[in-house]
């Protein structure tokens, strides 16, 4: 911004002002990269537990130590992106902690998943939808509107069928909760 | 020249709309975010910040974060109303060209 005021003239003004309005909302752009690592990483999981199962191993819920690496990626992908376009948005923070509330949902789950009888997917596709739901809107993308209500579908008909089945859900809810939207998003992006 | 009369001139001035127009989209916003968005010096930006507070467009709140100073800017109803009436002349009067 220059130091010295100069006149604007109205067509100026009003260039100025979309221009600002659209630097808020940058930052908000840039999100596929999360929806296709976390996409594939878990519709990996899935399969991988699927395969693991079918061929009767004992621990095919081992498959979700991937998800360790995925974190960590996902940490340093975002503090380099706040680097380089600044500090987050207001809708962007808004984004993040419905992510990290996710996050500390799905712990507690699986922490007792016990006491919920091991109802594990349904009930972390279900959750799924909430973050999902909130990003969609947050970024006025109707795919990802989409994907939670796949996540919501998912996770009740995981309530209905055995074990094996819901890994399989779960993979189709994912590819398309995360990485169809992803993949769109991404898209747009370009332009 | 007529319009420039009609603007609001604590608004028609680049830095201040721009803050003003990062705030419309934002409510609140830090110092250092507004800072890096305009590509503004910090000795300008304080000014330009003051002024707008002066006119009771925004209300600038000091504080800490940790042992880091923290200056936050939020739009009051009043900004929001002028901010309203400026880009409404504005159109008004690109509509009369």
């Amino acid at each position: 911004m220059e130091h010295i005021e100069k006149q604007m003239t109205a067509q100026e003004s009003l260039e100025l002002i979309t221009a600002m309005i659209r630097e808020a909302k940058t930052g908000i752009r840039q999100k596929s990269f999360y929806f296709l690592l976390w996409g594939w990483v878990v519709v990996l999981a899935y399969l991988g537990g699927y395969v693991l199962l079918s061929v009767g191993y004992d621990k095919p819920y081992l498959t979700w130590l991937i998800t360790f690496p995925a974190m960590i990626i996902s940490f340093f992908y975002g503090s380099r992106v706040q680097k380089k376009s600044g500090p987050a948005t207001r809708l962007e923070t808004i984004m993040m902690w419905a992510w990290v509330a996710f996050v500390i949902t799905i712990l507690i789950f699986i922490a007792f998943g016990r006491e919920v009888n091991y109802h594990l997917n349904a009930l972390i596709l279900i959750a799924s939808a909430l973050p999902t739901f909130i990003s969609g809107i947050v970024l006025r993308f109707r795919p990802m509107i989409l994907g939670a209500v796949v996540f919501w579908i998912a996770g009740i008909v995981c309530f209905l069928i055995t074990y094996d089945w819901q890994l399989l859900v779960g993979a189709v809810a994912v590819a398309l909760g995360y990485l169809v939207p992803g993949y769109l998003l991404k898209r747009d992006e370009g332009l | 020249m007529t319009m420039f009369k009609d603007l609001d001139p604590v608004l028609h001035s680049q830095l201040r709309l721009a803050v003003m127009s990062l705030l419309i989209t934002e409510k609140t916003a830090s110092f250092v975010f507004l800072k890096e968005k305009t590509r503004s010096t910090a000795g300008n930006l304080s000014v330009q910040l003051e002024k707008l507070a002066e006119a009771g467009y925004i209300a600038i709140e000091k504080s800490f974060k940790g042992k880091k100073p923290l200056t936050t800017a939020t739009i009051t109803k009043t900004g929001i109303r002028a901010f309203e009436e400026y880009v409404e002349r504005l159109r008004q009067y690109i509509d009369r060209q």
